[in-house]
């Protein structure tokens, strides 16, 4: 193991730890919007499994957060009203929708050779038309209203308030520290030739349109996961969660965490709501503002997130006061 | 034999529209290799300018000079602050475009308010048309925009302009070594782009709901219509107009308008996966 992992280990273990003693001096409102806060996160994650680990980016994320969202209301609300089984059978329902969808675009998209900007263009129109679905088909879907009164997570028996909280971050850091692990070997390795150069990687005998495609489902599977959990936790499901304005919100939350690490971008998650709950109460025009001018900051000053930014402005700092010294 | 007629009529309506959207897309693409994403907010300025412009008591026709000006003013201070360093990062353009569509949007709705805005059309009557009647500005709309596209053909092949954008889409490189200025070209090409993007903005506001978040409905489409047609190719996009408007004008007659735009855009996916250089490739 080296330093790089063991820092990134520790730093993981302290915010997990930090979480999970929350519960304990929080409030309930406060313990329920962390722990809606923590499901963003997830999706933040899987996002970061995609955008991080191969350089490819998801301009349509939501899609799959919201396949994960709907699928859950509709099969507790429309299909088995009231049934014990309901809330599983939604869970497997919501993430089996996520992943044939991202399988089937998936293989048309990556396996059609779309890549680089037009990949990102392809999944943009990919969220507008799961948002139209989503508005259109109102008789399944409930319309711009959504659907209202999904049941709390029952496995057996329901799980809510605190013990739900504590589901959540178990599932979230079992899943970062899963990827971490998973991705540390070879299979890591071939992402990154991939990142760097698709066709060298090719040319190497790696079929790097199912290694992409893999990654894809992988992570369009735990966008609906968190999607699924999202909504047993607020009980109704609305167009917004499946919008492109909450594509592009992931992507920022992301990009504040810095790409690729995974835990980054649960930090990221984090910081960017607690930003969004204060600018938010200023106007409704405050936030998306906020967003558009984040963008174009992003490009110009901090285009690797702002943990490299922070990284580099630490390391002039450091040569500045070493050429002071000497 | 009527609703066949009304029926065409529609989708040469909406293709015509997608035309003059999707023009300035495709051929920015072909050139820079960029995609931008605050294209459709040029449809919005044109509509906005065209409310504007009659809510201060001057007619259409005013503002279908005074709109493309706009749009290209305000095209080239987008390209010459933004777009210019970001030539060899799509992506970042990408991010870049999306943020400042944002901003658009949001500085549209503080300065004219979230609500519709009222405009009208120049002229009001139908007329009868092979055993149908037909709204006289539809057909306006569709002569003008074919006009429109015709003028750009022809600009593209006999003007020494139309030569660069051509010389600059063939092989950068070899152009600039041929003592093109590409810079200027990237620059002029993108500012018209934005000018027909703002064109079409009048042309559809009397048809619709003039609101600040417009513009994303044709954005996207326009981005099938490129991909579907080619990129950097005037055929193409023509093509790829008359694919995406005609089969959705065709399908919202039996289901409802967003199925058939969902159902539209999932063809569009699945042509990619067959022909990814478009129909009709530059």
């Amino acid at each position: 193991m080296t330093q790089r992992d063991k820092t990134w280990l520790f730093i993981t273990l302290a915010i997990m730890a930090a979480l999970m003693t929350y519960p304990a001096f929080g409030s309930f409102s406060g313990v329920s919007g962390l722990r809606d806060i923590l499901l963003f996160a997830l999706f933040a994650v899987s996002l970061d499994l995609f955008w991080g680990r191969t350089g490819v980016l998801s301009f349509g994320h939501a899609t799959f957060f919201g396949a994960g969202a709907y699928g859950m209301a509709i099969m507790t609300i429309h299909v088995a009203p009231g049934a014990a089984w309901g809330s599983v059978a939604g869970l497997a329902f919501g993430v089996g929708l996520a992943g044939v969808v991202a399988l089937a675009v998936g293989y048309f998209v990556i396996f059609g050779g779309v890549r680089g900007a037009y990949f990102t263009i392809v999944t943009l129109a990919l969220t507008l038309i799961a948002q139209q679905i989503a508005i259109g088909w109102s008789s399944i879907t409930g319309g711009d209203a959504g659907l209202i009164g999904v049941p709390p997570l029952t496995i057996g028996i329901p799980i809510t308030g605190k013990v739900l909280y504590y589901v959540v971050v178990a599932v979230l850091f079992g899943i970062v520290l899963t990827l971490w692990a998973g991705l540390r070997g070879q299979r890591g390795l071939v992402l990154k030739a991939i990142e760097d150069d698709e066709r060298k990687a090719q040319t190497l005998g790696y079929n790097t349109s199912l290694h992409l495609l893999a990654v894809f489902v992988l992570s369009g599977l735990i966008a609906g996961l968190a999607g699924a959990l999202y909504v047993t936790g607020t009980g109704f499901v609305a167009p917004d969660m499946i919008a492109l304005l909450l594509s592009t919100e992931v992507i920022m939350w992301v990009a504040v965490g810095g790409r690729g690490s995974l835990i980054g971008a649960v930090a990221g998650t984090m910081i960017v709501w607690r930003l969004q709950q204060e600018v938010s109460t200023l106007s409704a025009s405050a936030w998306p503002l906020f967003i558009g001018v984040f963008f174009l900051a992003m490009v110009f000053f901090f285009p690797d997130g702002l943990p490299a930014a922070a990284q580099k402005l630490w390391a002039r700092w450091k040569r500045m006061n070493e050429g002071r010294a000497a | 034999m009527p609703d066949i007629v009304s029926l065409s009529l529609n989708a040469l309506t909406l293709m015509s529209i997608l035309m003059l959207v999707a023009l300035g897309l495709a051929i920015i693409y072909g050139l820079m290799g960029i995609i931008n994403l605050s294209h459709g907010e040029f449809v919005t300025i044109g509509a906005y300018t065209l409310f504007t412009v009659q809510a201060a008591g001057g007619s259409f026709w005013l503002a279908l000079i005074v709109a493309p000006a706009v749009g290209y003013l305000l095209g080239t201070v987008l390209e010459v602050t933004v777009i210019r360093r970001l030539y060899d990062r799509p992506i970042s353009t990408i991010l870049a475009t999306w943020g400042l569509s944002l901003i658009l949007q949001q500085a549209i709705i503080l300065t004219y308010g979230a609500a519709p805005r009222p405009v009208t059309a120049p002229f009001e009557a139908s007329v009868h048309l092979l055993g149908t009647t037909y709204p006289a500005y539809r057909l306006f709309l569709i002569v003008f925009a074919f006009a429109v596209m015709a003028g750009c053909v022809l600009a593209f092949r006999k003007t020494p302009f139309g030569l660069d954008v051509r010389a600059v889409i063939q092989n950068a490189s070899m152009a600039r070594v041929l003592g093109v200025n590409a810079e200027r070209v990237y620059r002029r090409a993108f500012a018209s782009g934005a000018a027909l993007a703002a064109l079409a903005g009048v042309l559809i506001a009397p048809l619709v709901a003039v609101t600040a978040l417009m513009g994303v409905n044709y954005l996207a489409r326009s981005f099938f219509v490129v991909l579907v047609g080619g990129a950097g190719s005037i055929p193409g996009v023509v093509a790829g107009s008359a694919f995406v408007g005609g089969l959705e004008s065709l399908l919202s007659t039996t289901v409802p308008i967003t199925v058939a735009q969902a159902s539209v855009l999932i063809l569009a996916v699945v042509i990619v996966r067959f022909r990814p250089q478009g129909l009709v490739p530059a």
